[in-house]
């Protein structure tokens, strides 16, 4: 006896339809390497998988009036094989190419990633920090919602019942942005993330940091940009003191936003590292851009 | 219900639940059982296949998702002849085999790899098998085969 079915949907329109025909528990079926495991486990999970995996509308990535789009069923290998990503959003490529091993890369998908929410999701930091958008069809309609207000909490987000996850678009940074995230896992290669971080910034001719975004992953329950942490770096000249005086905020937005855990203990000099890093890899010191 | 696929370039038809996995019809259904059957959970690469080209974990995949496609077993990969491809003898003659459980997974593995770079550091073969584990070897001796392997068909020596 079969513990569920499986359709390929022919269209994204025809996905939708299928995803809210009454009657049946229907679930997505993108890059699969995380639905097959929750299946697993629990096989009453759904009734039916609607396979988006192979429509090509899902696999695009495109400039569109100065966004890139990303279809959400292409895979981490699809992304890090973009070179309009590596042009764009340094951060995103490093990002997706720190996940799982070559395997996982080839089948999961990044816009699983983004609804199965995981606080240690790698794709998510890094989208955030673009400010990326994601893009739903639900049988009412079009929505657009940015991809910190879609993801509320590790593994939940506000996706409407029924609602498929179509693209996700970020505005393409300012000529003369740099990004870059680093990732911290217990060996290089499968790992889930510990911590990682994710930044973005651009200085103005003379070195003073004009734009400056910086998000923290599995550090703190809902990943979103750490205003503070920004607002100490915007409108300085880069140097050790500032990122350090950045770190130290990073830890202290941690903890208040996570309450002081068994982990802090490692996480903070773990972070405090990585923020100082991450920045360095950003701003260049005494150096014209 | 009806799966038809291209298996190791053959057009295949098979009837299975729809929750099979991939992993599960090659073995069980198919009977080609050089694939293997580790973690189950995609962490150790030994049920790893080229899924369109890609090496994917055939435990995470459902055979369902391969319809209409392409699926490369290990049992893919030989000379027309049936003997062993370069790659294979390699594996044979830098110590790279030992139990030889992850050897179906690190073969193809491999081809992935020289597939889409022909001359990849040893970092890069590194990399590539970073989701095949191995508990025998210590890894050094599958590096060692892969990279010869590269060196010698960019020079143009025994391509299967």
């Amino acid at each position: 006896m079969e513990k569920f079915s499986y359709i390929r949907a022919g269209s994204v329109n025809e996905a939708v339809h299928l995803l809210n025909e009454p009657g049946l528990k229907n679930r997505v079926l993108a890059g699969s390497t995380d639905i097959l495991l929750i299946l697993r486990h629990d096989p009453h999970y759904c009734d039916r998988l609607v396979d988006v995996s192979l429509l090509p509308e899902l696999h695009a990535i495109e400039e569109q009036n100065e966004r890139v789009f990303i279809g959400a069923a292409a895979s981490f290998s699809e992304v890090i094989e973009s070179p309009l990503i590596a042009s764009t959003a340094a951060v995103l490529t490093q990002a997706c190419r720190s996940v799982g091993a070559v395997q996982i890369r080839n089948m999961g998908t990044l816009g699983g990633n983004v609804i199965n929410a995981a606080a240690c999701a790698d794709s998510l930091p890094a989208l955030i920090c673009l400010d990326a958008a994601a893009h739903i069809l639900t049988p009412q309609g079009d929505m657009i919602l940015p991809v910190s207000d879609l993801v509320v909490k590790p593994n939940r987000t506000i996706l409407p019942q029924g609602g498929l996850l179509v693209s996700i678009s970020y505005p393409i940074p300012p000529k003369g942005s740099r990004s870059a995230f680093l990732k911290l896992g217990r060996r290089n290669a499968m790992a889930i993330s510990r911590l990682t971080v994710a930044a973005l910034g651009r200085q103005n001719p003379q070195g003073r940091i004009i734009e400056a975004r910086f998000v923290t992953g599995s550090a703190t329950p809902r990943i979103e940009r750490l205003a503070a942490v920004e607002a100490i770096l915007l409108d300085q000249n880069p140097a050790a003191e500032l990122f350090a005086a950045a770190a130290q905020k990073t830890v202290e937005e941690m903890i208040r936003l996570s309450g002081y855990r068994w982990s802090s203990e490692f996480k903070i000099p773990a972070l405090t590292a990585m923020t100082e890093r991450v920045l360095g890899q950003v701003f260049k010191m005494g150096e014209a851009v | 219900m009806k799966i038809n696929f291209t298996l190791n370039g053959q057009w295949t038809e098979v009837e299975a639940p729809a929750d099979t996995p991939l992993l599960t019809l090659l073995r069980d259904f198919l009977g080609l059982t050089g694939t293997k059957m580790g973690c189950g959970i995609g962490e150790c690469g030994a049920c790893s296949v080229l899924l369109d080209g890609r090496l994917v974990n055939s435990c995470l995949v459902l055979a369902a998702q391969a319809d209409g496609r392409s699926v490369v077993t290990i049992e893919g990969v030989c000379q027309p002849d049936g003997s062993p491809s370069d790659l294979q003898q390699a594996f044979i003659q830098y110590g790279a085999v030992q139990c030889g459980f992850c050897t179906p997974g690190m073969v193809l593995a491999g081809e992935a790899l020289l597939a889409n770079n022909p001359q990849p550091s040893r970092y890069e073969i590194r990399e590539a098998i970073a989701g095949n584990l191995c508990r025998c070897t210590g890894y050094q001796q599958i590096v060692d085969a892969i990279e010869v392997t590269a060196k010698n068909r960019q020079e143009g020596k025994s391509h299967a």
